[in-house]
């Protein structure tokens, strides 16, 4: 019933941009609604995290306000804890914000009509659900068609980053109130967990995850953290290795 | 790392945030990355948050620890294994919370 409906108004759009828009952003926001109290706890959990590591109250919200990257903030928490190099914190961030290369990738394409600051801008709010919702409504063959893209991309992203900032604002307020023995530090570990369990999209995948934590645990000791740059080398290079063995042994059956 | 440094590495972190989520919003369709170099782009963030995760879960005070008195390797495949089944991430952080305490105060 919605999508017809915005069907309409994306038609009538070129005459009316606004209510088109307008309609694609309430379109957009219905269906991230049902992610957002993941986001909030998420946020929240980071945010304890960040204070429980021993960031300060400012530098917390800091990094929460600037940065808008979880996987990033929670892998760079030891890192900084264990006093690592700050480069080292710069490329672990670069590395594990990699897949948001790949969802620009895909997105980015669909705003290049638009004036360099807007893509700066619409960029910034690129994150997991974006891509998870957008190209469902919006796919490829849709590229030059910009009806209601804006509003739509926004409808997800503005929520989504008012969920996850709410969340970590809790959660950096809140974790004075925890005792450090409750170890709830663990939790970023769970949420991390939580996500790289679905990035795990096939066997190439799956051997890149096993050859990476094996190296990572097996270069624990490597100063800087640099067991876990090679460990995602080695995983990445084991991920492709495995594809390529599938794709020859494919075409040897067929 | 002294406070100056925290705040570099923030600022740095943000440019990385940048980096990743704009550069090719800002390029538009101008350039494409070459197929191979995507395909193994694919496999890197499974591989670093696995890389985080798994000696979290694995390594006690820098020593390798997977036995039944691990708590956060039991809990850790507690949760994961009821993330499979529910894919609910907030259910699962609570449920990997309780079954860590629950093992810690009694192992």
């Amino acid at each position: 019933m919605s999508s017809a409906d915005s069907m309409t108004d994306s038609a009538a759009g070129s005459s009316r941009p606004g209510i088109s828009e307008r309609h694609a952003f309430r379109e957009g926001m219905k269906i991230a609604a049902p992610t957002l109290p993941g986001i909030f706890a998420w946020g929240m959990v980071t945010g304890m995290a960040m204070v429980k590591s021993g960031l300060t109250i400012w530098q917390a919200l800091g990094m929460t306000f600037i940065v808008f990257a979880g996987s990033a903030q929670l892998a760079s928490l030891p890192l900084i804890a264990a006093d690592a190099s700050i480069w080292v914190v710069f490329l672990t961030a670069l590395v594990v914000n990699l897949r948001f290369v790949i969802f620009a990738a895909a997105i980015g394409p669909h705003f290049a009509h638009l004036p360099w600051y807007k893509r700066l801008w619409y960029g910034y709010f690129n994150a997991d659900i974006t891509i998870g919702l957008f190209p469902r409504r919006f796919p490829a063959e849709t590229l030059d068609k910009p009806e209601g893209k804006v509003g739509f991309f926004t409808g997800i992203g503005y929520p989504n980053w008012c969920a996850w900032q709410g969340g970590s604002v809790a959660g950096i307020l809140l974790a004075s109130q925890i005792p450090q023995s409750w170890g709830i530090g663990y939790a970023g570990t769970l949420a991390l967990l939580c996500i790289t369990i679905p990035l795990v999209i096939n066997k190439a995948a799956l051997a890149g995850v096993v050859v990476a934590s094996a190296v990572a645990v097996a270069a624990a000791g490597l100063p800087y953290r640099l067991g876990l740059l090679l460990a995602v080398i080695v995983g990445m290079a084991a991920a492709m290795a495995v594809d390529m063995i599938i794709d020859r042994t494919g075409r040897e059956s067929a | 790392m002294s406070a100056l440094e925290v705040w570099l590495t923030i600022g740095l972190m943000t440019l990385a945030t940048l980096i990743t989520r704009t550069s090719l919003f800002l390029l538009g369709g101008a350039v494409r990355l070459p197929p191979r170099v995507q395909h193994a782009l694919r496999y890197a963030p499974a591989a670093a948050l696995a890389a985080i995760v798994v000696p979290d879960l694995v390594l006690t005070g820098g020593a390798l620890d997977v036995s039944l008195a691990n708590p956060k390797l039991l809990a850790g495949i507690g949760a994961a294994v009821f993330f499979l089944a529910t894919k609910r991430l907030l259910s699962t952080i609570v449920l990997g919370m309780a079954l860590f305490t629950a093992l810690r105060v009694m192992l």
